[in-house]
């Protein structure tokens, strides 16, 4: 950032994704998408017609001064701000992300405010900061007086859901997930690394990442909304075929089960469409294992068949009934 | 990104620069006060004035090395807590008396042009991005600054509630950045009547630091541009001023990397709140950025906190009339 005096390179990023079913009946167009996430009256919202409509906010900074959450128990007191921000996928599934990064160490003294501000989305250590445990412990959630990244994000939707633009008529039920997600610094001249992905219990994803230096908290924040994005999509269906009770559900009411996966969810499968060019390949190990879309292309069959089924009889009682 | 084959203008982030002067220096605020006190206080302001004037652009030359300092003057009326007399009565006057004290107003704005200037809502606007500064202990909540219109440098006393049955005892306010002990402020952003908002004198200048600051933008455009004046006569009613007017066709940029205010000493509570909201607002990045990025290149280096680069030289108050009738 030019002539704003060295800050140690940041060796760690963290996030918290929440991703849910915008409550709306109509999906909103670009134009609405952009109303809902123009967090400041003077800054733009982003919105994007290729490969699909993609509407991402301006971060908006939360002032933080607390301890980190880390999984050894160290007690390590951070000052800084945590960025926010929303991003709408096709009109349809809303996100919101708190994240921040922060530097190996620190000074031992709370700075003037007006420091961490031109530092946006950056979280100082004071002293050494325990990298690993720091990780972990983010991933693992935040304790009592801890850094609460899904409270922020919690917070921003919270906001967004006020908008009077909403009228709460989701077209179904769904869950939200919240997938964290921790950025390590990667190895002198090794490129960004994709560690670990893990589906836990209640929503919750966590995803280990290694990525370079000079890769933005704001990309691994992308790369993470994308891979969160996918795997909501993924949950959803599952849980939509699930309580269809396909087979042994009559006709009618399996294609009443199934026609919001169709009119709402099928065309949003788009891996990689926003992430940053760096780091789009790091898709390609959760292709291969378990291979997100190798289930999804699945899923979709299942349901193109179980509606083509439903249909015979229909179109049979239609003929005989000439 | 820059080198893809597609691209989509309105995914893409865009800040419109500003040109730069090394310092916008202010020559004075008036009032009604001060107006109704007659040119001759002008007067008296404007010699006051001169010999600092002198010092500041010693100053800022000293700052790049010796070279020719760019340095624009402003002067800013008030025209949104009172309104008194005409730009066409006015004006002319304020710009005789600096002329008579050898000094040349470049640029004119309005206050009320800080509040919403060309059907933009800049005090709004800036009001979106204060972030307050945390004290310890806060972990991510959101603090109220957009419901209560008050803004501390620290902890407010904690309300007493008899209500619970336990009376604890008083206990003081603490401000965050306090050495040993604590100077506590609590600054009143604005008040609301009958619907109204109405700004208070420490936000509006604090808004004005920032567009003289050049980190004022409008969905990437700048705001609070210059128009030119072609001379003739002022109007007789102030909404038909431009919120900020260029009197001098050579001008220096309106905007700089820096601010020097000049004012009578009775402002300094004022400006110390002006300071206090500099501290806490997030400003546009692109601006930042694109400010860091000049300076950088020009060899200026430019204080990395926004609050940091307004500086001020507070002078004693020119006597009150009725002294000098005194005397």
């Amino acid at each position: 950032m030019g002539a704003l005096p060295p800050v140690a390179p940041a060796v760690l990023a963290c996030g918290e994704v929440r991703t849910g079913l915008l409550p709306s009946f109509q999906a909103l167009d670009g134009r609405a998408a952009a109303q809902l996430l123009r967090l400041r009256a003077d800054e733009r919202v982003r919105v994007s017609e290729r490969p699909n409509l993609y509407a991402l906010s301006p971060d908006v900074l939360t002032g933080v001064d607390c301890r980190l959450p880390t999984s050894n128990g160290a007690k390590v007191r951070a000052v800084g701000t945590v960025a926010a921000r929303a991003a709408l996928t096709e009109g349809r599934v809303l996100q919101a992300t708190a994240y921040f990064s922060a530097p190996a160490d620190g000074p031992d003294l709370r700075r003037p405010w007006g420091h961490y501000l031109v530092r946006p989305g950056l979280v100082e250590p004071f002293g050494k900061l325990p990298e690993q445990a720091t990780a972990e412990g983010v991933l693992r959630g935040s304790g009592r007086g801890e850094l609460d990244l899904g409270m922020i994000a919690e917070g921003l939707l919270a906001q967004l859901l006020r908008h009077p633009l909403l009228d709460h008529k989701a077209p179904f039920k769904s869950r939200r997930t919240h997938l964290r997600w921790a950025a390590r610094r990667a190895p002198e001249g090794e490129g960004p690394s994709l560690e670990r992905f893990t589906l836990a219990e209640d929503g919750l994803r966590t995803v280990s990442l290694r990525l370079p230096e000079h890769v933005p908290a704001a990309a691994a924040a992308g790369l993470c909304e994308d891979l969160a994005l996918h795997d909501w999509l993924l949950t959803t269906v599952v849980h939509m075929l699930d309580t269809s009770r396909l087979g042994a559900a009559d006709g009618p009411a399996a294609v009443l089960a199934l026609r919001p996966a169709v009119d709402h969810l099928l065309h949003l499968w788009m891996p990689r469409a926003h992430v940053d060019q760096d780091l789009g390949h790091l898709w390609e190990v959760l292709e291969r294992e378990p291979g997100f879309t190798r289930q999804w292309r699945t899923l979709v069959q299942r349901i193109r068949d179980q509606l083509a089924v439903q249909a015979i009889p229909l179109l049979h009682e239609a003929l005989t009934t000439r | 990104m820059t080198d893809a084959v597609f691209r989509e203008t309105t995914a893409e982030p865009r800040t419109q620069a500003v040109p730069l002067s090394h310092l916008s220096l202010e020559l004075g605020h008036l009032y009604m006060e001060d107006f109704e006190a007659g040119p001759e206080r002008l007067r008296e302001h404007f010699a006051e004035v001169r010999i600092w004037v002198d010092a500041a652009r010693a100053s800022a030359a000293r700052r790049i090395g010796g070279k020719r300092p760019r340095i624009s003057t402003c002067f800013l009326i008030d025209d949104y807590f009172t309104r008194f007399s005409t730009p066409a009565e006015l004006i002319p006057i304020v710009l005789d008396e600096a002329e008579r004290a050898g000094l040349v107003i470049d640029y004119l704005a309005r206050e009320s042009g800080c509040a919403v200037a060309d059907k933009i809502e800049l005090a709004e606007a800036v009001m979106h991005r204060l972030v307050e500064s945390p004290p310890p202990g806060s972990y991510g909540s959101r603090p109220p600054v957009s419901r209560t219109g008050w803004l501390p440098n620290g902890q407010r006393t904690p309300a007493l509630r008899p209500a619970l049955g336990e009376v604890k005892g008083w206990q003081p306010p603490q401000e965050t950045a306090a050495r040993n002990h604590s100077v506590f402020m609590d600054v009143e952003l604005w008040s609301d009547k009958d619907e109204q908002r109405l700004w208070s004198c420490p936000f509006l200048a604090a808004v004005w630091q920032l567009a003289r600051l050049g980190l004022l933008r409008h969905l990437g455009e700048p705001v609070l541009a210059p128009r030119p004046w072609t001379g003739g006569d002022f109007p007789h009613d102030w909404d038909q001023l431009p919120p900020l007017l260029r009197l001098n066709a050579t001008a220096a940029p309106f905007n700089a990397y820096r601010t020097c205010t000049l004012m009578a000493n009775r402002f300094l509570a004022v400006e110390d709140a002006v300071r206090l909201i500099l501290d806490q607002v997030d400003v546009d990045a692109g601006a930042l950025r694109q400010v860091a990025e000049r300076s950088a290149r020009e060899g200026v280096a430019v204080p990395a906190a926004v609050a940091q680069r307004a500086t001020y030289v507070f002078y004693e108050e020119p006597a009150r009339d009725s002294s000098r009738e005194a005397s």
